[in-house]
């Protein structure tokens, strides 16, 4: 996949993990670099957040390796992996304050005294948190909480943060919020920071790389554009985007241009960069184009790829609305501004440039 | 007017014609579900409390007005020498000092068998919740299955195991006794509890560095002053009001209050003191029933949070 990374700060080699028979983590392998922000992206199940604890060091792994700054923690305690970790439902101790949660780690660590107290002043700096020292957590809304959970790892001075869907509890304009925030941590910081998240929008901005995961295996490990622009297969291609890409059943016909035909279309597709020789030989497909890609009206005209079609349903959205039509006898929608209006049934002429789309093996799933 | 008195509302207080039902429902007083609730809940109350009146009035009456036979009516001279004399004085066995030895055997049996219990237990619970060791499902099960064997079974090999170790009639084989057989019950309400609280909390716990003590002291045991009232309840009232146990594993000299109370009442020679009688049945059943008022409110709550789930 990625090229190797020199002197990774974590590096996970040949992990697999087993409850009985049940294997969740499939001989993985994952480098994250130095000062990097990996996200771990997928639906429920599929074996991020274990991955994460086995990171942390909660969960026993089968088999395999995993270094953290160059050091074999494979089977190191939590405490001694050089990690902090910020979990979904905060989990601060109810019965301490804000300070005593914050210096629990450094506590039992028997740091000094003073040296705790400077630790804390920075991180309650670093997190606005110093008005909230000493209250309890019950006293705190969610977003204090999640703050004085991030704190928590803060203070403990780790290599690699993680991240186990820390915003998940939250509302969206909060999360939305804090979002930005643990971008700033991080620039500041500069840490590593691997986080587990399902919400592709988390996923898109936060990351440097991410990793799309299904089934305990990582499906492609990329930078978020090369992730939504070239899929590697149906799944990650469904799995980003929202309103999800458009997927089409056809044929591939190779010749002078390789051509895509499903039902009464045929797309060119000499404007498609094929991975390796994908467009050698004559297959049944799927074609995915995102909604956004497809244009609607005059701009259709100048796409290389033009059909007619009719207003299905008009799904308005607020910042733009989304329209359903068909196209090769199968439901498509694509996006257009807010203030164009269309009518349920009205003709419409739409257009892409095949260069945008993905195509996909039907037998296989994976990119051609 | 007349139609004032048919409407709903009171008269002058809704201007408007139209003016139908609004607001909250007037609720009667002596509705039949009021007469039906509250009527059952008194008879129901009645029924505990008849007992109880009947015996602080007897505990409270001289031998000559309770041989009148009028075992409802108030002491018309009050007396408290029956207490006194169940206390200090009434003849058990060899012994003459009443029940202030056995209420001081029990006490000396039922503090350390209710800390040792809750400790251990505590920890059991802890363990089996959070750091599921290999086997600890099948441990889990059979000790939960011990709670359903009945203790006459064991009451003999256990005599034979307390004569061998050479602690068979002191109270130290007494709460050793108690404290296994508060064993499974215990265990199941601490492991059900601790298995409430969230799994983050522990995991958290790990991460910052403390370790199987240190969780349990510094997370857990705070966390849990609700069910720890449920188990102290529990155990205090079981083993004080044991009577098995103690007339099986201790001698005279050590017999806990309830067997001492035992033998007052059922004494034979000579005659039946009732009012002194009836004073030692509710010296005896004090310490239960002062535990239930102080701690009534925090008992629900734990049963609630902790019994109930898992």
């Amino acid at each position: 996949m990625a090229a190797a990374i020199a002197n990774p700060s974590v590096s996970i080699q040949d992990l697999s993990l087993n409850f009985g028979v049940m294997s969740v983590l499939k001989t993985l392998n994952l480098d994250v670099a130095e000062g990097e922000f990996i996200v771990l992206l997928g639906p429920s199940g599929c074996g991020k957040s274990t991955l994460l604890n086995c990171i942390a060091g909660l969960l026993d792994i089968s088999e395999g390796r995993i270094f953290i700054k160059g050091k074999n923690v494979t089977w190191e305690e939590p405490k001694d992996r050089g990690i902090g970790m910020v979990f979904q439902s905060y989990a601060l101790y109810p019965q301490m304050t804000v300070e005593k949660n914050l210096s629990f780690g450094l506590r039992v660590a028997g740091v000094a005294k003073d040296e705790i107290a400077k630790r804390i002043a920075r991180a309650a700096e670093i997190l606005q948190i110093e008005p909230l020292l000493q209250r309890k957590p019950s006293a705190l809304s969610g977003g204090q909480r999640q703050r004085v959970a991030i704190g928590r790892a803060l203070v403990r001075d780790v290599d690699v943060f993680l991240f186990d869907e820390p915003l998940s509890n939250l509302d969206a304009k909060l999360r939305a919020e804090l979002r930005v925030e643990i971008k700033l941590l991080h620039r500041k910081l500069e840490n590593t920071m691997i986080y587990v998240t399902h919400d592709q929008i988390e996923a898109m901005t936060l990351a440097d790389r991410i990793a799309v995961m299904k089934g305990g295996v990582i499906q492609q490990l990329d930078a978020p554009q090369t992730i939504y622009n070239r899929p590697v297969n149906r799944f990650v291609a469904g799995f980003l985007g929202s309103p999800a890409m458009n997927f089409l059943k056809g044929e591939l016909e190779t010749g002078a241009t390789p051509t895509f035909k499903g039902d009464g279309v045929s797309v060119p597709l000499d404007r498609y960069q094929f991975e390796g020789d994908g467009g050698r030989t004559a297959k049944s497909c799927v074609f995915g184009i995102r909604p956004e890609h497809i244009a609607f009206g005059e701009a259709a005209k100048a796409m290389p790829f033009t059909a007619e079609s009719t207003v299905e349903i008009v799904d308005p959205m607020g910042s733009d609305t989304l329209v359903w039509t068909k196209l090769a006898g199968q439901i498509i929608s694509f996006r257009v501004e807010a203030d164009k209006t269309l009518r349920n049934g009205e003709a419409i002429r739409i257009g892409f440039d095949p260069a945008r789309a993905s195509l996909f093996d039907a037998q296989t799933d994976s990119r051609l | 007017m007349v139609d004032v008195a048919a409407s709903p509302s009171d008269a002058g207080v809704l201007p408007r014609d139209d003016a139908g039902p609004a607001g909250a429902k007037p609720r009667h007083a002596l509705s039949r579900r009021n007469i039906f609730l509250y009527g059952t809940l008194i008879v129901v109350a009645l029924y505990y409390l008849l007992p109880l009146y009947v015996m602080i009035v007897t505990s409270l009456k001289g031998m000559p007005e309770i041989r009148l036979g009028n075992i409802f009516s108030p002491p018309v001279e009050i007396t408290f020498e029956p207490w006194v004399k169940a206390w200090a004085t009434a003849c058990t066995g060899l012994n003459c000092d009443g029940l202030s030895r056995g209420f001081w055997n029990s006490v000396r049996i039922t503090v350390p068998s209710v800390l040792l219990s809750i400790a251990i237990a505590s920890m059991n619970g802890y363990a089996l919740a959070n750091w599921r060791f290999k086997g600890a499902d099948t441990f889990f099960i059979i000790l939960i299955v011990g709670a359903f064997i009945p203790y006459q079974v064991m009451i003999y090999p256990i005599v034979i195991i307390l004569r061998e170790i050479g602690i068979y009639g002191t109270l130290t084989g007494l709460v050793i006794v108690h404290s296994i057989f508060g064993m499974p019950i215990l265990t199941l309400l601490f492991r059900n509890y601790f298995t409430s609280m969230p799994e983050e909390l522990f995991r958290a716990a790990r991460v910052d560095g403390a370790g199987f003590w240190g969780i349990y002291l510094r997370i857990m045991l705070p966390m849990s002053l609700p069910i720890f009232v449920v188990a102290i309840i529990l155990q205090v009232t079981g083993i004080w009001n044991d009577f098995l146990f103690g007339v099986v594993y201790t001698r005279p000299d050590t017999y806990p209050m309830t067997v001492q109370l035992n033998n007052i009442v059922n004494s034979v020679q000579g005659v039946k003191e009732y009012n002194v009688n009836m004073a030692a049945t509710i010296l005896t059943g004090l310490v239960p029933l002062i535990v239930y008022f102080i701690s009534g409110k925090l008992f629900v709550r734990g049963i609630a949070a902790g019994a109930v789930k898992g």
